[in-house]
């Protein structure tokens, strides 16, 4: 049942007294994540909008015989000494050839990185750093390979986000109203921009380049924000239906932000919780990418809490002297 | 209360199930977390195809992608060497050998007209007609004798060349071959506009469905053959693996302890409703079977995080409920209520999300709709039918006399007004004054 008595409660946080400030504060924030965007798609011959790797643009696999089996700490010191050498987010497999039965089993370390092509140079860094821990290693090939993610990929996947939105504004204009369908969509595009823009301007200063799961961890931010701008706005549809006539839709859209600010915030902290630990303590491999969905699901509820209902309450307002 | 102890037991029994399932089957892991197997395949020049053109290996390419993807393990990579030469990376599948035959056949299918030689005899020449002009096949019984055949529908310009070819040998025999092999030669008694062809040549049912799943996961453009196999270890690295997996466990147990300090005892209910679900999803998993990658668990984690969410917007309502005045039976029920439409919207837009995901996106982005899905709609499950049901047998209709219980003031409660019997009925049928 909702609480009648909303003047009672008093607002931890009256988010729309200064709603213009969270816009505009909201709208600075996202100037330097659009500027590195533009940026990079203007300056990179592949206009992507950020520095892409090895999953994006194909790259080399070198292959390593070595003497002795391969363990996991051989593939951390591995990872350390290549990544001394200047060879960023190495791929790194130990593999066994079975192609011979009657052949005797070799050891293989296999190492995926950005497209050598003719640099001699850089692929003898990487065999002495090879050579510095396996006395006897030997390069035994060398391969260039095409991306794992087509472009024709990538843009099924585009055309299917472009879709799932459509139908989502569809589904939360019915159930909700029009106007929420079109800014939940505005805070999930906004949040998108944040996650890409921060990663763009990583990619300028400190080369960071994103992989295939940088795009799931775009959709599980997507998924991430849905959620969080769905319950804010249920309270608020919920205080409207019974307190609409009480109430002002402004006061009304505040007192719902505050209702569900423990859920907000105790949501997030749950999830922010794990994939702190993942983070810190997780292996190599996966921290940009958790890093990617930490900024997200701080960026999520931030919207969830700041740009939603503060976009609503000015919406609501000029519809209402439309109306006037 | 019954009903409830019914439910409570057939919970348990799918938990059970669950369990015998985890125990049971292998897990399906990928490529990223286990690693797999790694062929080389070399596209092969013949006397159709004299040269290897990138266009040719981008056809290779695709058709290869379908052929591995049909195979149904999820989530491989299949990516050009060089010029000629295509790698492809497969997880841990129980038989490599059927895989790489399955991937390895040509599935070439052509449409040949006769040839009179010298000697007499007759030789297959080719049409220019083949698989490339296929829009799909299907396997289809023969009306007559009842047998499975295999029935073919061109593209457009397959069905022109096909009219045209008919037309020409009307009156003569036509030859199809699969993989260089015959397999009927039909005499040819009219041209044929359609667009529509049938294939007759004493089929099993598991031949014909063979020849058309190689058929529609595209003939290979080219031969080509398996010139190396491996098996590879994890792309993540395993080193990286073993000390995600640590800190995947720190994290949930730091959650279950913040759950347990703020919701206390409705947060040691959320911990066991939470891995009640833990449990189903992975049956489920198994069940499907879900090839689980770093994408997959992402999308469980995101839906363990909703069912989180969930869990704490049902506890939020109940104690907001309670500081009211209502009763503690009243209050969970209202609470799950109120807290059911925006679980129920925000579920539905994720799920509507992830099926159009699942259709058109790429392998990857597949398995992360598809693990998404499975925990949303479980999650709905989790929320609404087990944390329910735990706190009702726990609780059961007794006052409120501990608070604390439920991260409460002893304040919060006394000063809150108490609800009049009719006030609760209205609020039940969410009637206001």
């Amino acid at each position: 049942m909702a609480n009648t008595n909303l003047i009672k409660d008093k607002y931890k946080l009256d988010i729309i007294k200064y709603r213009y400030f969270w816009l505009a504060f909201t709208g600075i924030l996202l100037i330097p994540c659009i500027a590195a965007i533009i940026y990079l798609a203007v300056t990179q011959p592949n206009h992507a909008p950020l520095k892409l790797g090895i999953d994006f643009t194909g790259g080399t696999i070198l292959q390593y015989s070595v003497d002795k089996k391969i363990t996991t700490d051989d593939i951390s010191k591995i990872r350390t000494s290549l990544e001394k050498t200047g060879i960023k987010n190495p791929v790194i497999q130990t593999t066994m050839t079975s192609s011979n039965k009657d052949a005797e089993v070799k050891n293989l370390v296999s190492i995926r990185t950005i497209f050598l092509g003719e640099d001699k140079d850089k692929t003898a860094q990487i065999t002495d750093a090879i050579s510095k821990d396996y006395q006897g290693a030997e390069l035994v090939q060398v391969n260039s390979v095409g991306p794992t993610l087509g472009s024709e990929l990538l843009k099924n996947t585009l055309i299917a986000l472009i879709l799932a939105f459509i139908l989502m504004v569809i589904y939360i204009s019915f159930r909700f109203q029009v106007e929420y369908g079109w800014i939940a969509l505005y805070t999930l595009v906004q949040g998108s921009i944040f996650l890409i823009g921060i990663f763009a301007i990583r990619g300028i200063f400190f080369d960071t380049t994103v992989d295939s799961l940088f795009i799931t961890a775009v959709l599980t931010v997507i998924g991430y924000s849905i959620n969080d701008t769905i319950v804010v706005f249920d309270r608020i549809r919920e205080n409207m239906r019974f307190l609409a006539k009480k109430y002002s839709s402004n006061e009304i859209i505040n007192a719902s932000i505050n209702q569900t600010l423990p859920r907000s915030i105790n949501t997030s902290l749950t999830t922010l919780f794990t994939l702190m630990a993942l983070y810190l303590f997780g292996g190599s491999t996966i921290k940009d990418f958790v890093l990617a969905i930490i900024i997200g699901v701080i960026v999520g509820t931030y919207s969830s809490i700041f740009v939603a209902g503060t976009v609503l309450s000015i919406v609501k307002e000029k519809l209402a002297k439309k109306n006037a | 209360m019954k009903n409830k102890l019914i439910l409570f037991w057939l919970i348990m029994a799918l938990v059970a199930g669950s369990i015998f399932v985890l125990y049971k089957k292998p897990a399906s892991l990928g490529l990223d977390l286990v690693g797999g197997s790694r062929l080389m395949l070399e596209a092969q020049t013949s006397d159709s195809v004299p040269k290897i053109t990138p266009e040719i290996m981008d056809s290779l390419q695709y058709a290869i992608e379908n052929r591995v993807n049909a195979l149904g393990v999820g989530e491989t990579v299949v990516q050009k060497v060089g010029t000629k030469r295509l790698l492809i990376e497969i997880p841990n599948i129980t038989d490599t050998a059927k895989a790489k035959e399955f991937i390895g056949q040509t599935a070439q299918l052509e449409f040949k007209r006769p040839k009179p030689m010298p000697d007499g005899s007759i030789e297959w020449e080719s049409t220019g007609l083949t698989g490339k002009d296929l829009k799909k096949s299907l396997v289809g019984s023969a009306p007559v004798t009842g047998e499975w055949i295999v029935e073919l529908e061109f593209n457009l310009e397959g069905a022109q060349k096909f009219s045209d070819l008919t037309k020409e040998l009307t009156g003569k025999q036509m030859a199809i071959f699969f993989n260089n092999q015959l397999q009927s030669a039909p005499r040819v008694n009219e041209q044929i506009t359609g667009g529509k062809a049938q294939i007759t040549g004493d089929y099993t049912y598991e031949n014909a469905k063979e020849m058309v799943d190689l058929l529609n996961a595209g003939a290979l453009p080219v031969g080509a053959e398996v010139i190396q196999e491996e098996s590879v270890g994890p792309t993540l690295g395993a080193d990286s693996i073993n000390k995600s997996k640590v800190a995947g466990i720190v994290g949930i147990a730091l959650v279950m302890i913040f759950m347990i300090i703020y919701y206390r005892v409705l947060g040691l209910i959320s911990c066991f409703a939470l891995a009640i679900y833990a449990i189903i999803n992975f049956a489920i998993y198994k069940i499907v079977p879900v090839t689980l990658t770093l994408t997959g668990i992402a999308g469980f984690i995101l839906s363990i995080g909703m069912a989180i969410d969930a869990n704490i917007l049902i506890f939020e309502r109940t104690k907001e409920e309670l500081k009211m005045g209502r009763s503690l039976y009243t209050a969970i029920n209202s609470g799950f209520e109120r807290a059911f439409t925006s679980i129920f919207d925000s579920n539905v837009s994720t799920i509507m999300t992830c099926l159009i995901l699942y259709h058109f996106g790429a392998s990857m982005v597949k398995g992360f709709a598809l693990t998404l899905t499975i925990g949303v709609c479980l999650s709905m499950f989790s929320a609404i039918t087990v944390t329910k049901n735990f706190m009702h047998l726990i609780f059961g209709t007794s006052e409120l006399k501990y608070p604390q219980l439920f991260g409460l003031k002893k304040e919060d409660i006394e000063n809150a007004y108490v609800a009049t019997e009719t006030k609760r009925e209205k609020a039940k049928f969410g009637v206001l004054d």
